[in-house]
């Protein structure tokens, strides 16, 4: 399973040996490559309007919008939802002629409790093959979705649908049993095509599930499983009636980020999603690659298990620890700079933003003092401990992360000059997904990526703990669970921001973890791209791909 | 044909074994299929129940066993978790691209090593040489090498493609055999040490068996003697050793796949791992135990073949 001989049988010659001869082997490569560099530097160009060629980190499990559960940044560019979200994380329309409000009569409330939102689609919209794209599928994405004998990836808010009406083929209304906040957001992974579809069996469709029908700018020419997908440019795109600029997407299947990389520096892809924070300075440089940041839609932070380790519950205990942390300087050193403090869950773009919450700035001062008043005494080796008990947990995170390793260590420093003693155990990605979601950790080193929709209910819920939740600090507080789920029940945008900004400031008084910095994307992408914004929610860098141009200079 | 017969009937429970250790293992890892599901917000506790009972993961181990089983046996791979196509497809259309690396690399760490090996055992001088050559193979960590050849000879030279398994709308025999080169040689390299070191203590031993010895007192050439009777029975373990490496490759060379994005089979394993897509890791490490059992066969029938007395072995049983 491994690359083989890298065995003790095949071990040969003393550690001094081989330290001289990988020494050596290293200066003979490196000065072949210094060699080299002398007439011929990395252009990172080649990027045209024929061919745009991005260096992706995974292969998609599937095309289907609605069944994958990783980024759609190549599925957003051939399927399109009835709305996307902008650069600014605004909520605009895409498929549909406008987003259904209560100004605009497009959402009615029902006397029974229940909603109506009533979507109007664009007219003159065809799917690829040529058929109208109408009322008929957005009922019969509806109907699939909640049928139950197909593996979608999430029915969130579909279940709450109890049918759909088709007044004409350019109308649905969409009935929902209750009120349902976020149903702007519905339809944003696009609708089925009903005339292809009907009558098959989603789970096995692999036709579609590989080379889905779109309305999109783009459509599937190859899917090269391994190495790559291919997009070509559909000849009359319903936006422009003519294909867009770029002719040809290539997504390159490229896991190693540091082949990524190199490969982007040689010009061998035109375009990375995501580029790491610590390589951000070693693109710089390169004239040919700009690179664009946007603010992210997560957040980098400790969650405090309060169930686990209850020494968490009492807030003196997680405000000090919230104080012992110098951000700044975390992000300046070891995050390059790259990132921004937050404050709290939901980030500075979402209209529903607060940013007058209690901060915890950095004052060891206050953190012992804190701790002294919550009882926990330093004994003669500078630790704290309570009734015989030592202020200690584990803090987990993802090993092979390494900005994540070295935030940890900085951590497990700055706890430790406030007497509190925290280990650091690593562990694989996919393992510490099961780890959290029990709820069997003390504390936690982690992000959320949040969905575009503010909704904080799910994470801070008193009833929303693990396998009913995310509230995986275990946070309990009456205040706060009303008026989230209060929030979850109002449908006026603007009633609703103003309930999630109190909340916003009842979490930062709560302190039930240690919030750090927001999780900004950087993507680089050729320098004569026009019209590329980035994007920081999951619709994806690629949200706006029908406008992008190469335009050399 | 009586004893690859037998063989082959002794690997039956040996690889009903292996499979269930290796269900056994995968179910205690930590995280499961649905892992990947946690960090999307929009994935509800509800979706995951839902989810774990359409996939079958609901079921006691033991019995998710038995049906995997049941169904493997039957020529029934399954489909994959992580994208809902058959098993056997996406571990066949793997098996190209892995045969070609494998193939290429054994090749040339062949060519490497046989030569080399001889004349390291024969002449001192090339020895002392020699063993620097090989004491770096064996000692520079793959994915370096594999990271520092792509830097020098395909981002800095641009004599070579960086990655992949061949230019995109490009087709053509050289453009895949260039592609090739890369990360052919990474293996190669640390294979062709290993086995040089190998052939050549293999070599040593035999030149001071006493029949070879007799044989040089008797006159014989020193080319005769090397090629003649020395290096057919130093060939037997060596032969042993080639093939159980190349069985060891067969099932994935993980790191140098994903250094040089290869699409062979390590690739999809590693892929499948990070997912515990279940059905595909199942598949993937019942041909690796099958592969091993085979290749392991094919040894002893050719170290048969080179040394007549394993033959004579074979026959008692012993």
């Amino acid at each position: 399973m491994n690359d083989t001989l890298q065995k003790t049988r095949h071990r040969f010659g003393s550690p001094a040996v081989r330290s001289v001869v990988r020494v050596s082997t290293s200066a003979a490569l490196f000065a072949l490559a210094a060699c080299g560099k002398a007439d011929r530097t990395p252009t990172a160009s080649g990027a045209s309007n024929d061919l745009l060629i991005v260096g992706y980190d995974r292969e998609p499990d599937t095309m289907n919008r609605y069944a994958t559960h990783i980024l759609e940044d190549i599925e957003s560019c051939v399927v399109e939802g009835l709305v996307t979200n902008d650069e600014q994380m605004r909520i605009v329309p895409v498929l549909a002629a406008e987003i259904p409000t209560i100004e605009n009569k497009g959402v009615v409330m029902r006397a029974d409790g229940g909603m109506d939102v009533i979507w109007k689609l664009r007219p003159g919209v065809r799917w690829h093959d040529g058929t109208p794209h109408t009322s008929a599928d957005v009922k019969f994405t509806v109907d699939a979705i909640n049928k139950g004998d197909w593996k979608p990836e999430s029915v969130d808010g579909f279940d709450r649908i109890t049918g759909v009406d088709t007044p004409d083929s350019l109308t649905a209304v969409v009935h929902y049993k209750e009120l349902y906040a976020p149903y702007q957001l519905q339809f944003v992974r696009g609708t089925l095509p009903k005339h292809l579809l009907q009558g098959r069996d989603l789970n096995t469709a692999n036709d579609y599930n590989r080379a889905p029908l779109g309305t999109g700018p783009y459509r599937v020419k190859e899917w090269k499983t391994g190495e790559y997908v291919l997009l070509e440019a559909v000849p009359s795109y319903w936006r422009t009636g003519a294909p867009p600029k770029i002719k040809q997407l290539l997504f390159r299947f490229l896991t190693n980020t540091t082949t990524r990389i190199n490969l982007l520096k040689s010009g061998e892809v035109h375009m990375v999603a995501l580029v790491p924070w610590d390589q951000v300075r070693e693109l710089t440089p390169i004239s040919a690659v700009r690179l664009n940041k946007v603010v992210g839609n997560g957040y980098e932070h400790v969650t405090l298990n309060q169930r686990k380790y209850p020494a968490f519950a009492d807030l003196r205990v997680r405000q000090a620890l919230a104080h012992a942390v110098d951000r700044p300087l975390l992000i300046k050193t070891i995050l390059d700079g790259q990132v921004e403090v937050v404050n709290g869950p939901i980030q500075p773009l979402n209209p529903a933003y607060e940013p007058n919450v209690k901060r915890y700035d950095f004052d060891t001062t206050l953190s012992n003092r804190l701790l002294d008043e919550a009882g926990w005494t330093r004994g003669a080796d500078g630790m704290r401990a309570k009734d015989g008990k030592p202020l200690a947990f584990t803090l987990i995170t993802q090993s092979g992360f390494a900005i994540r390793e070295n935030v940890s260590q900085s951590l497990q420093q700055a706890f430790r000059a406030i007497g509190v003693d925290m280990q650091i155990r690593l562990m694989d990605g996919t393992a510490i997904s099961s780890v959290w979601f029990k709820g069997d950790f003390d504390a936690m080193l982690h992000w959320w990526q949040m969905g575009a929709d503010p909704e904080l209910t799910l994470f801070f819920a008193h009833d929303r703990t693990p396998p009913a939740g995310r509230n995986i600090n275990y946070v309990n507080d009456t205040t706060l669970s009303q008026l989230l789920y209060a929030s979850d029940r109002t449908v006026d945008a603007e009633r609703r921001r103003a309930l999630l900004r109190g909340a916003q400031r009842r979490i930062a008084e709560l302190a039930p973890e240690i919030v750090l910095y927001n999780t900004a994307k950087v993507d680089a992408v050729p320098a004569t791209l026009k019209g590329f914004t980035g994007n920081p929610t999951n619709a994806g860098p690629f949200w706006n791909v029908h406008a992008w141009e190469i335009v050399p200079r | 044909m009586r004893l690859v017969t037998r063989r082959l009937l002794q690997s039956i429970p040996l690889l009903l074994l292996v499979s269930v250790v290796v269900f056994s293992l995968l179910q205690a890892v930590p995280g499961g299929p649905l892992a990947a599901y946690l960090e999307n917000p929009n994935v509800r506790p509800e979706d995951i129940a839902r989810l774990r009972a359409a996939m079958g993961l609901d079921a006691p181990a033991g019995v998710q066993y038995v049906r995997w089983l049941s169904a493997f046996v039957r020529g029934d791979w399954g489909y994959s978790y992580a994208d809902g196509r058959p098993v056997l497809d996406r571990v066949l259309e793997r098996i190209p691209a892995t045969l070609e690396l494998v193939l290429g690399s054994t090749l040339l760490a062949l060519l490497i090593a046989v030569p080399a090996g001889i004349a390291a055992a024969t002449r001192a001088r090339v020895d002392g040489m020699l063993r620097v050559f090989t004491t770096a193979g064996v000692s520079l960590p793959v994915f370096w090498l594999g990271l520092v050849l792509q830097l020098v000879f395909a981002i800095t030279l641009g004599w070579l493609p960086s990655s992949g398994r061949q230019s995109f709308g490009d087709t053509g025999l050289a453009d895949r055999l260039t592609h090739l080169v890369l990360p052919t040689l990474v293996l190669a390299v640390v294979q062709g040490a290993a086995w040089t070191r190998y052939l050549r203590r293999s070599m040593r031993d035999t030149l001071d068996l006493p029949y070879v010895r007799a044989a040089r007192l008797r006159g014989l050439s020193e080319r005769r003697l090397v090629w003649r009777h020395a290096l057919p029975n130093a060939l037997g373990p060596f032969v042993t050793v080639v093939l159980l490496d190349a069985a060891m490759l067969a099932s994935g060379a993980v790191v140098t796949e994903s250094v040089f994005a290869w699409p062979g089979v390590g690739s999809l394993f590693t892929e499948a791992l990070v997912k515990r897509d279940y059905p595909v890791l199942m598949a993937f490490l019942m041909l690796g135990a099958f592969a091993v059992v085979t290749l392991n066969l094919a040894a002893d029938l050719l170290a048969q073949r080179l040394d007549p007395r394993s033959r004579d072995h074979a026959a008692t049983g012993a």
